[in-house]
């Protein structure tokens, strides 16, 4: 199935990309950045909060993005 | 690094908005990632000492620059914030939130500017064994530039810059002062004749 990520880190993409059926948030997450710690990021399908175990669906759209942005 | 003519004078305008410190993201253009021609605030909650983006906020800005087709290293590369005094030199929340934020990308930059008009660009990229290194700034007249909007950068500033109180600022405001204070004392600039806030006796 094609779904849309968008993300950040390394050298960023925001693009369509083929995943394979059954993959969940969690699994996509690990795939997108390995090594990443989830809490730094707010993942978001079609605009809104999931949990890591939910499966994603043709034509979804998954957001990671920083959280905590601090300045002082 | 370079800022747009209308990209500088946006961040100046909302850095004296108000007493608050800002934020925001530079925003480039495809094919100079160091110019930047935009200055977007995103939602935060702010005090004269810190600044901190509602994090749905970033997200939804994520979304809507890739709705308006640009990439990510395009509007997500520069982190740009305010300091208030003079010192535009990064604290450790601002190194922690660099590194945490930003060390995985393949570049980023954190650009201060800080309310004494100094500025601090620092470059950091991943390529090869990986390094950082100081950029000079300046406003590059080159290309035509836009008009400046302060309508909209006003509405940009209201809807996206929420006043956080900190407790202890608040309370400075009840302090009274002892019998023998003097108002005319060390409250009052003599060069423009009126009381200081207390942001401005504290920090400039």
């Amino acid at each position: 199935m094609r779904i849309l990520v968008i993300n950040n880190d390394g050298g960023g993409f925001a693009d369509y990309t083929e995943v394979p059926d059954g993959l969940t948030v969690q699994q996509l997450f690990q795939r997108q950045i390995p090594g990443g710690k989830p809490e730094n990021y707010l993942i978001r399908v079609n605009r809104q909060p999931v949990p890591p175990s939910q499966v994603l669906q043709d034509g979804d759209r998954i957001s990671l993005s920083p959280v905590k942005i601090e300045g002082a | 690094m370079r800022f747009s003519p209308y990209a500088w004078a946006k961040l100046l305008y909302l850095r004296d908005r108000g007493e608050a410190e800002i934020g925001g993201f530079g925003i480039t253009g495809p094919q100079d990632p160091l110019l930047i021609e935009q200055f977007q605030l995103v939602r935060q909650h702010a005090t004269p000492l810190t600044v901190g983006f509602d994090d749905s906020a970033v997200a939804e800005y994520f979304d809507e620059q890739v709705d308006r087709g640009l990439r990510p290293e395009q509007f997500a590369r520069i982190w740009i914030h305010t300091h208030p005094g003079h010192s535009p030199l990064p604290s450790r929340t601002d190194e922690e939130t660099f590194e945490r934020v930003f060390g995985r990308c393949d570049w980023a930059v954190i650009f201060i500017l800080a309310r004494g008009s100094a500025s601090y660009a620092r470059l950091r990229f991943r390529s090869g064994p990986g390094a950082e290194l100081l950029l000079a700034t300046e406003v590059d007249f080159r290309a035509s530039f836009a008009s400046s909007d302060t309508t909209a950068w006003d509405a940009e500033y209201a809807a996206n810059v929420l006043p956080l109180h900190l407790p202890e600022w608040e309370l400075l405001a009840d302090v009274q002062p002892p019998l023998s204070f003097d108002p005319y004392d060390e409250w009052l600039d003599p060069s423009v004749a009126r009381p200081l806030s207390v942001s401005e006796f504290l920090f400039t």
